[in-house]
């Protein structure tokens, strides 16, 4: 009876040592975050009217740490599109810390080509339901490719500097055979090279002031073959440079957060001869393989005011052009002005309703007008 | 070629505007007096909406400090700084 009694008092006292042990934490940590949005479109294109409700679109990232020097992420994206279910994978690499001022990154990473692509299209981070224009998968620039990096950042006195250094597969060129209207594009997802020349590029950032709040960038991408090993585009290089701020600060005496972002690229893809199927009479043609593009936003938000509503909304504009080249079968000159009004459910959920009017110069012919409203939900994982 | 030494020339001037704007040996050492309370509300904001201590656990903050600080580019001590309070607030 005796040792009973001793085993129940001491019960207690052992249930609370395994659940201790339970719940301990290990080096290695697994965890699953991402983001996804969902809406309504509405468009009218030149008074042609639609509007649709836009499936949800998903994002998972997975990470997995495997102790505090290496660390394992992957995106994946899943997305309705014309009924179909669309399944992307959007980056999976290695990351592995060598000290306190180099860090390696392997496999499929964003490129650190300015920083919409790799820290601002996520839909809870990105202002507007939709991305600059020549900015995203279908840009003029690369978001990512398949390689190594270097990068890491260090305190310079006051200043933060940081740094980006890589060598992918690189971008290979349409020629047009599949695609007439594509001739001369980079396609930037080389999944397996097209030949044994490899892109170099990096970035260069520097914060200038002990808080933070201001960012300048600099990058540069440079691939010397685009082509086709032996094929008659065998040779054409492509450069590629981006330019890109931020400034992000509460101000006291506007009793708010400014955000300024902006970026500019500039692609610049070597001369070759395409062939025109739809033209007779010009079987052959080239041209001067030269596109840019840029955007600047501006955001307040008046995080300092007293009242519950107004320091969750936040007004939003920006401004974005696309040029591509003359003579193209894609040539084309076109801006957008968007405004919109966001309203912050928490610091990662967000409701954004976006009013966009793009602008398309047609040659001989009048421009074409598409004015969009987008209500969409945002939320990050 | 013209471009590419102009682009790397601009590329490497960089730096030394850094060494430039590093002069002030009052200001230095006050930059690394930051808390990381302060670091936390610098440099997450940069390009989203500073999160609440309580939306992770501290093995979380963990995986998401060491995640943050390559692909935000934090250096080393922020992301301690940073993560070290979070795990403190929360």
């Amino acid at each position: 009876m005796k040792k009973i009694l001793i085993l129940l008092v001491l019960f207690p006292f052992a249930l609370m040592h395994v659940n201790a042990q339970d719940f301990k934490p290990s080096n290695t940590q697994f965890m699953v975050r991402g983001y996804g949005h969902t809406g309504l479109n509405f468009y009218n294109v030149d008074g042609d009217k639609t509007s649709t409700f836009v499936g949800a679109a998903f994002s998972p990232i997975f990470l997995f740490k495997y102790n505090n020097k290496f660390i394992f992420e992957s995106e994946l994206e899943f997305e309705l599109e014309g009924n179909k279910l669309n399944i992307g994978l959007e980056y999976a690499d290695m990351m592995y810390v060598i000290n306190n001022y180099i860090t390696v990154r392997a496999g499929k990473f964003l490129l650190p080509f300015g920083t919409f692509m790799e820290r601002l299209h996520p839909s809870w981070i990105n202002r507007f339901s939709n991305k600059p224009l020549g900015f995203g998968h279908d840009g003029i620039a690369p978001s990512s490719d398949i390689g190594l990096e270097v990068r890491g950042a260090f305190p310079v006195g006051v200043s933060t500097l940081n740094y980006a250094v890589y060598v992918t597969n690189g971008p290979r060129l349409k020629t047009g055979d599949d695609e007439p209207d594509e001739a001369g594009m980079l396609l930037f997802v080389n999944y397996e090279d097209n030949n044994l020349n490899k892109a170099v590029g990096g970035r260069i950032g520097l914060l200038p002031f002990s808080n933070s709040s201001f960012e300048v960038g600099f990058s540069v991408y440079y691939a010397g073959n685009v082509g086709d090993t032996g094929s008659e585009f065998d040779g054409v290089n492509a450069l590629l440079w981006a330019g890109d701020l931020s400034f992000v600060k509460q101000i006291t005496p506007i009793r708010g957060i400014i955000d300024i972002k902006g970026q500019y690229n500039h692609s610049q893809i070597g001369d070759a001869v395409y062939n025109d199927p739809g033209d007779a009479a010009r079987a052959t043609y080239t041209f001067n393989n030269q596109s840019s593009a840029y955007y600047a936003q501006l955001g307040y938000r008046p995080s300092m005011s007293g009242n519950k509503i107004l320091k969750n909304i936040e007004l939003v504009t920006r401004y974005s052009t696309l040029q591509t080249p003359d003579g193209s079968l894609w040539e084309g000159n076109e801006s957008e002005m968007s405004f919109g009004i966001n309203y912050w459910l928490s610091w990662r959920s967000v409701i954004k309703a976006n009013y966009h009017l793009k602008t398309k110069a047609v040659a001989g012919a009048d421009n074409v007008d598409t004015q969009a409203f987008y209500l969409h939900w945002a939320i990050g994982l | 070629m013209k471009k590419l030494i102009l682009i790397l020339a601009i590329a490497i001037s960089v730096p030394g505007i850094a060494i430039f704007l590093s002069g002030c040996e009052a200001q230095r050492s006050l930059a690394m007096q930051k808390s990381g309370a302060q670091l936390w509300a610098e440099n997450c904001v940069r390009c989203h909406n500073i999160p609440s201590p309580s939306a992770y656990n501290d093995v979380d903050w963990e995986t998401i400090g060491l995640h943050m600080r390559i692909r935000a580019n934090l250096t080393a001590e922020q992301q301690q700084k940073i993560v070290d309070f979070l795990k403190s607030a929360n």
